[in-house]
């Protein structure tokens, strides 16, 4: 049985006055795709840098394939590689020069590092621009280009933070595509991402942080049944009612009407006993149903509620 | 331990490299590296020429300006050679390429030494425009080569290292390394015996100057021209190699603390 890619423990780290990191713990077993959520400045990054060894804890330990990050830094960095947020790529050098560097950095073998580096650029859809500047890649080219270079070292381990954030549907769907051909063969994968969506479609289980603490760890199903009072119908009429809102707020076991463009969504622990009195009103009012959808919890809802994050909205009944 | 020391050069050797291709003809430093050590020389050479002194002296002004060619040389090392490191670090750092040096599986020594090692080559090359001006234009005459050859490339991985420690500093902004660096330098170049002899400055100005590694470059120099030099030049090579040393360990202590 293999130990865990990545085990934290009582991990903290403390900037003067501000604790960014409080007592954290988690394991991820070698092959998960484990992805980890929180507000920003909620804790991610430090833990990033701390996981990297870029930053050094002011408590707990982390341990990467068993190698601890501070003592044996170079050692557990040699199984991983590292996909930053931001596409740090060497605009003055050329799609094949960036790649070649970073092995030549993570010490690649040269027998067979071309052919490698060949393969990644193709299957990142950049072979064909190879000897071409980055400076003039898309912003979408440019993510690629630093994932294909995070794969460079075949790393055990990778952490993706933020890969597809702000990108165009090809890129999108390619680096998607390889995080599961990744998940695949067994790499484990660390994965910080915003998009809550993603992270539900692609995560094993996730952590999410918030104030510098582990509020939840479990895989996002597990996670949404913990929260099933926040389940929702929503339902298209066939025109606008004035007021409708106030009135339909009035039903029974109906904790928050909310308008969504031209539908009305109403949360509940009870779907059921809400639609019933929801067909009542319109048959009441003379409208049509155009369409009707119950939905359950999302992992969005389980994040909201966990960080207990202003949506703007008062949401203050979903929580009782 | 051992097995990472190979590591380490290839991958200071690939930072070194990465630098040449990206910072080498970017014009500020061409400007700081090349053209202010030129204007430098040119304010002395016309300082030299226009001075009664010299129009006393029985050296024709081909010889005179010839004498001031190690002082060039000595200027030139200290600037080329910790330019580069100042203006490519800040800007690694707003590009956020640094963090991929600073993750990557390789001690902070090599990064160190790597960032050092593109100044030093840079400089060794700048300096050989005005020694081969000194030699061709002006008939300088090189009586130790083998220490000149040292001083260059001794001095040079000196002050890159001097450079690659002051870029320590935990900024974005090239002005802002640039302004510390220049504080260090301009200071240097007076105190240095650099255009002026070392016998000729005040005693505490000949004691200031033996804390300045400039003093020792200019010195190895002179004696690789001449012969002849102030200070012994074992001493030069061996207090030359303690600054190289002392600015490495601490380039890299500091970009371990300032990272954190």
């Amino acid at each position: 049985m293999p130990g865990p890619a990545i085990e934290v423990q009582g991990l903290s780290k403390r900037y003067k006055e501000i604790q960014a990191l409080d007592n954290v713990s988690f394991s991820v077993p070698e092959g998960e795709i484990f992805g980890y959520l929180g507000p920003n400045g909620a804790g991610k990054t430090t833990t990033i840098r701390i996981l990297t060894g870029i930053t050094q804890p002011t408590g707990g330990t982390a341990r990467i394939f068993g190698h601890d990050i501070i003592r044996e830094t170079i050692e557990s960095r040699r199984h991983m590689g590292i996909v930053h947020e931001t596409s740090n790529v060497y605009d003055d050098l050329t799609a094949w020069q960036n790649i070649i560097f970073t092995a030549e950095l993570y010490h690649v073998e040269k027998a067979g590092r071309d052919e490698w580096a060949k393969e990644l650029l193709e299957t990142f859809d950049l072979y064909g621009r190879k000897d071409d500047l980055a400076h003039g890649f898309s912003k979408g080219m440019k993510r690629r280009l630093t994932l294909a270079m995070g794969l460079i070292n075949h790393p055990r381990l990778l952490f993706l933070d933020e890969p597809t954030s702000g990108l165009d549907v090809q890129s999108n769907l390619i680096i998607r595509r390889v995080i599961r051909e990744l998940a695949g063969e067994g790499v484990t994968v660390f994965l910080t991402t915003h998009n809550i969506e993603e992270a539900n479609l692609t995560c094993d289980r996730v952590a999410i942080i918030d104030h510098g603490k582990i509020a939840a760890i479990d895989s996002p199903e597990r996670l949404k049944k913990t929260i099933q009072s926040v389940q929702s119908v929503e339902v298209g009429f066939d025109r606008q009612v004035p007021d409708a809102q106030d009135t339909l707020r009035t039903i029974p076991a109906v904790n928050e009407v909310r308008k969504e463009g031209d539908k009305i969504r109403f949360f509940t622990e009870d779907p059921s006993a809400v639609i019933p009195a929801i067909m009542a009103y319109a048959e009441r009012e003379h409208l049509r149903v155009l369409s009707i959808t119950t939905y359950g919890p999302s992992l969005e809802d389980v994040f909201i509620r966990l960080t207990g994050l202003d949506t703007g909205n008062d949401r203050r009944a979903l929580w009782k | 331990m051992l097995r990472q020391v190979p590591l380490d050069l290839s991958a200071a050797w690939a930072i070194a490299r990465k630098d040449m291709i990206i910072y080498y003809l970017r014009p500020n430093i061409i400007v700081a590296g090349i053209l202010f050590p030129l204007f430098m020389f040119l304010a002395f050479a016309i300082g030299t020429l226009g001075s009664g002194a010299s129009r006393a002296s029985d050296l024709s002004q081909t010889a005179q300006l010839g004498a001031l060619i190690p002082g060039l040389l000595a200027i030139t090392v200290l600037f080329s050679a910790s330019t580069i490191e100042p203006v490519s670090i800040p800007i690694e750092r707003r590009m956020k390429t640094f963090d991929r040096l600073i993750s990557a599986p390789i001690s902070l020594q090599a990064l160190v030494f790597g960032e050092s090692m593109s100044g030093t080559l840079y400089s060794v090359g700048i300096a050989l425009i005005p020694l081969a001006i000194g030699v061709l234009f002006f008939g300088n005459l090189i009586l130790a080569p083998v220490a000149l050859l040292i001083a260059l490339v001794l001095s040079s991985l000196c002050f890159s290292s001097l450079g690659t420690l002051v870029a320590s500093y935990p900024t974005e902004n090239v002005g802002e390394v640039m302004s510390i660096l220049n504080l260090i330098r301009f200071p240097l170049i007076f105190l240095s015996g650099v255009f002026i002899p070392l016998s000729s400055l005040p005693a505490w100005g000949q004691a200031v100057a033996l804390i300045s590694p400039l003093t020792y470059t200019s010195d190895l120099i002179k004696f690789g021209y001449s012969g002849a030099s102030h200070i012994s030049p074992l001493l030069d090579i061996l207090v030359l190699a303690a600054f190289t040393i002392a600015f490495q360990a601490l380039g890299a202590y500091l970009f371990r603390k300032f990272n954190d």
